[in-house]
């Protein structure tokens, strides 16, 4: 993108004032999205995004220019600005730049081309059709297709050169039923870091249809009961739960300030002995999978849980170094050249554990089961997290009966990772459309077995 | 430097030449961020960027492009991208670009002149002073986790085929802090947040309040009986209210079947201490512009007059759908965006009361400080649910604090609830740019322990 002897001026122009440590980040962002709404496809756009990020690091200030211009002025000047804030007295030299290869394989089979535009607006519209079909009562279809193509070259005055080529593609159809004043939604989505074979693992057709029949059958919900109860959680999407509740307390930058509830507790049982978590970036075809993160360390896999004892905390450049460590979990994302990287999660999930999903129902005498939520927050300084259930089910006699509208669960993240009674043996990962926001956007996974919570808060009108 | 005037004007010619309608905008800007934490800069980041976004409507069929390359050959390559988007696009002969129409030309005050001669160290002592404001509220506060400045100086461009040509200047500031407090296990953290066109309107002292007292108001704190009472809302919350139903209230949202509100424009709806506004040009509103981001004038709208649902939001396309005028809603957030119909600035008309009296007349209810939720609240189904910390009022006073529960209610309920609309309005910068006072909503299902 840009020839390397231009990084290594720019390199140097950014320590000219001193500094530790100074990086060049490149990117080249091609994207293409589609959307639908009343059978019409409203937009067909595509953007490109180009620009470079030039950091420098000092003792512990971190100071940082962009520019969407990849001229030799431009980035001389924003090394320079970059330089500015300099107040640092070690002085470091550039070392060559060697290119570093990934020993992962993230293949793409069908490329974004290997279709044509309006054979993509097509899948929208037939998913209108198939759900105006199934039912009068469908009043709204929404559709989107995305893909997105992210080209990043990093840089920095140790030595380090790698490039990542990052792909991701997302398809989602949301179904709207309205009866008299009732109105609810379904939706079905799904994407990675994959090209378009992903249309020939799922069924388009079948899946849409189902979303309908799922809007539909909602609409005779009925208001979910208030109060503590017994809470099923699925497999899947269901990992949500310990991204909010406690992915993020496990984010080094709440570590190194002691803001998180895990702070100094390596070694410690933190979890019931059924819990082990992991978050792994190297996983081909998933949506938060990278062959570097962006401080151009090579992404692994991090025990985070292992039978309930805490074993590492995910980290970034910026926070390792200020915590004095040799290397970072490779967990360093930004959104974009604009931003700065952070500590974020990549793939994270649940370890499977031994109880059949079946069994975890049928051994539930009462409570809810939630089937499909609307995403989470969490409240990082109490652990506190709370999700919302789109899809959710009574559980009776260890059956599910009624199904339930406007549940909300909430509950202390580290408190009930001490408490969850039954893990199923079904872990599955998340569609792959996640995308968590913490300041800057990061595309993630979540996954989990069915795991069962023994008491926990529900809100609900009833 | 470039007329970017000139090149948006150029660009709409040169596409229109195609047999399209063409609409062209650049927005160029200059920002900073800042991050203090713990006596010291952490980061520092600034930059200048631009970016040029093209919209062509061929038949009523929209295609869109962007880039922030301004090389001649690929501004042509960006909008003849969008001239051939637009063909695998739906036709709607609704989709029209708007005609030009006078651009009034009061001062909306939303530029600060003296906005480049802050410096760098001005900025950074306000951080200072806000980190220096948050410890000294209370003992319990360890830290002021993160204290965040950022600023914007943005030069927007518009052009469009139909012969609309025009251009303003804005400047914003915003400062946000989070107070982490502590008393034996319990910790907790609570924002506080300033936002303005002028940098010297921040007030470090405020926004360090509002973060201490939110901390504070929620620390510690244990469940509640299951059980229906009253809520009061700080202005931060009711702001979150406001901002999700106030996607129930455009002209899109009502068209496509995703309100709560279908059908339901000229009827009471809530009850009558509630008056919601919309206003572009209110003066010095963050979200106020002189022109909307498809080149229409900039209103004030009276959504829900005493309770009362009158009037929607509109942007070109919406209005001549109802064949209405636009209200000069179609917002930008950057040349990566196509206009889409949204908030400015949006408020509930104060009442009267302090937040100290609508406290004091609760015998037993919450008073809200913060809520968690995400979908919970939904402007299509119209529930409404989340988690919620405060503190307990037992016969007019604060007692103890309350945390891990839930509320639930119904957005149709939930308006039809508020008793109590307090006379202290916030700048609250979140969804949009609102602005909130204290609330009380009766009959709130809320979520605890059994008896």
């Amino acid at each position: 993108m840009i020839p390397l002897e231009l990084v290594t001026k720019t390199l140097a122009a950014a320590l000219r004032s001193g500094g530790d440590l100074a990086e060049v980040y490149v990117e080249d962002r091609t994207s293409l999205n589609l959307t639908m709404e009343d059978s019409k496809i409203e937009t067909a756009l595509r953007g490109e995004d180009r620009g470079a990020g030039i950091r420098v690091f000092f003792g512990d200030l971190v100071t940082y220019a962009f520019t969407d211009d990849l001229s030799e002025a431009s980035l001389i000047a924003a090394a320079h600005a970059a330089a500015a804030a300099a107040q640092g007295s070690s002085y470091v030299q550039v070392i060559d730049l060697t290119q570093r290869q990934s020993p992962l394989e993230f293949p793409i089979v069908k490329s974004f081309d290997s279709m044509t535009i309006a054979d993509k607006t097509a899948l929208l519209c037939r998913a209108d059709e198939i759900a105006r079909a199934y039912d009068p009562r469908v009043r709204q279809v929404l559709g989107g297709y995305q893909e997105v193509n992210r080209k990043v070259w990093i840089f920095n005055s140790e030595g380090l050169h790698v490039e990542d080529d990052r792909n991701i593609v997302e398809l989602r159809a949301s179904v709207v039923a309205q009866k008299d004043d009732v109105l609810q939604r379904s939706t079905i989505a799904f994407g990675g870091q994959k090209g378009l074979e992903i249309l020939d693992e799922h069924e388009w057709d079948t899946e849409v249809r189902d979303t309908a029949t799922t809007a539909v059958k909602m609409l005779d919900a009925k208001p979910c009961p208030a109060g503590e109860m017994t809470v099923v959680m699925p497999n899947g999407w269901g990992g949500v739960l310990f991204h909010e509740a406690c992915g993020h307390q496990l984010e080094a930058d709440f570590i190194t300030k002691g803001a998180s509830a895990y702070a100094g507790r390596i070694g410690e049982q933190v979890a019931s002995p059924l819990i082990s978590a992991v978050d792994d970036g190297t996983i081909p075809g998933r949506r938060g999978s990278l062959r570097f993160d962006d401080d151009g360390t090579p992404s692994q896999r991090t025990q985070l849980i292992e039978k309930g004892i805490l074993k590492e905390y995910m980290w970034d450049l910026t926070e390792a170094r200020r915590a004095g460590r040799a290397t970072s979990t490779g967990n360093g994302r930004r959104e974009s050249f604009r931003h700065m990287p952070m500590p974020r999660m990549t793939n994270t999930y649940i370890d499977a554990g031994e109880s059949d999903p079946d069994e975890i129902i049928a051994a539930t005498k009462s409570g809810i089961y939630i089937k499909m939520m609307a995403g989470g927050q969490a409240e990082l300084a109490k652990g506190d997290f709370v999700f919302s259930a789109t899809e959710a089910y009574l559980i009776e006699n260890g059956e599910l009966t009624t199904p339930l509208r406007g549940a909300t669960v909430m509950g202390n993240g580290p408190k009930v990772l001490t408490e969850i009674d039954m893990v199923g043996n079904d872990l599955a990962l998340d569609p792959g459309i996640g995308t968590c926001g913490k300041g800057q956007a990061a595309r993630v996974s979540v996954g989990q077995p069915t795991i069962r919570i023994p008491r926990v808060m529900v809100g609900g009108t009833a | 430097m470039t007329d970017y005037l000139a090149l948006v004007r150029d660009i709409v010619t040169q596409a229109a030449a195609r047999g399209v309608e063409a609409e062209a905008i650049i927005m160029d800007s200059q920002e900073t961020q800042i991050e203090y934490g713990t006596g010291a800069v952490e980061k520092l980041s600034q930059a200048r960027s631009k970016g040029l976004g093209v919209r062509v409507i061929d038949g009523g069929r929209v295609g869109y492009a962007y880039t922030s390359d301004f090389t001649p050959a690929n501004v042509a390559k960006t909008w003849q991208a969008a001239v051939e988007l637009a063909a695998v696009a739906s036709p709607d002969d609704y989709r029209r670009l708007p005609t030009p129409q006078p651009i009034p030309d009061d001062d909306l005050e939303i530029y600060d002149p003296d906005f480049e001669a802050v410096s760098t160290e001005a900025k950074i002592d306000l951080l200072r002073r806000i980190e220096a404001a948050v410890l000294a509220q209370d003992k319990r506060i360890e830290m002021a986790r993160q204290v965040v400045y950022g600023d914007e100086i943005t030069h927007v461009y518009l052009a469009n085929s139909n012969g609309f040509a025009g251009q303003y200047d804005r400047t914003s500031t915003f400062s946000y802090v989070f107070a982490f407090a502590r008393e034996g296990e319990h910790a907790v953290e609570g924002i506080g947040i300033g936002a303005s066109n002028f940098f010297a309107e921040l007030d470090p002292d405020s926004i360090a309040q509002e973060a201490a007292e939110s901390a504070l108001m929620a620390l510690g704190g244990e469940t509640v009986p299951t059980q229906t009472c009253p809520v009061v809302f700080a202005p931060f919350v009711t702001a979150m209210l406001l901002g999700t139903m106030a996607q129930a209230m455009t002209a899109e949202a009502m068209q496509k079947g995703r309100s709560f509100l279908i059908g339901k424009l000229g009827q009471d709806i809530a009850s009558d201490k509630v008056s919601l506004m919309d206003n572009g040009r209110m003066k010095r509103g963050l979200a106020s512009a002189p022109f909307d981001g498809e080149g229409v004038p900039t209103s004030a709208t009276r959504l829900i007059s005493e309770g009362v649902f009158e009037n929607v939001l509109y942007d070109s396309y919406s209005a001549a759908k109802d064949h209405q005028i636009s209200t000069g809603n179609a917002q930008r957030p950057s040349h990566r965006n196509v206009p889409r119909l949204g908030l400015s600035n949006f408020y509930l008309q104060p009442g009267v009361k302090t937040p100290e009296e609508i406290i004091g007349e609760v015998e037993n209810g919450i008073y809200v400080t913060q809520i968690m939720q995400t979908g919970g609240i939904d402007p299509l189904t119209g529930e409404c649910s989340m988690g919620a910390y405060g503190r307990w009022i037992e016969n007019g006073e604060l007692t103890k604090p309350v945390s891990g529960v839930t509320l639930a209610t119904t957005l149709p309920d939930l308006l039809k609830n508020i008793s109590e609309v307090g006379n202290n309005l916030r700048t609250i910068p979140i969804m949009g740019m609102i602005l909130a006072p204290t609330i009380r909503v009766d009959n709130v299902m809320l979520g605890g322990k059994e008896d």
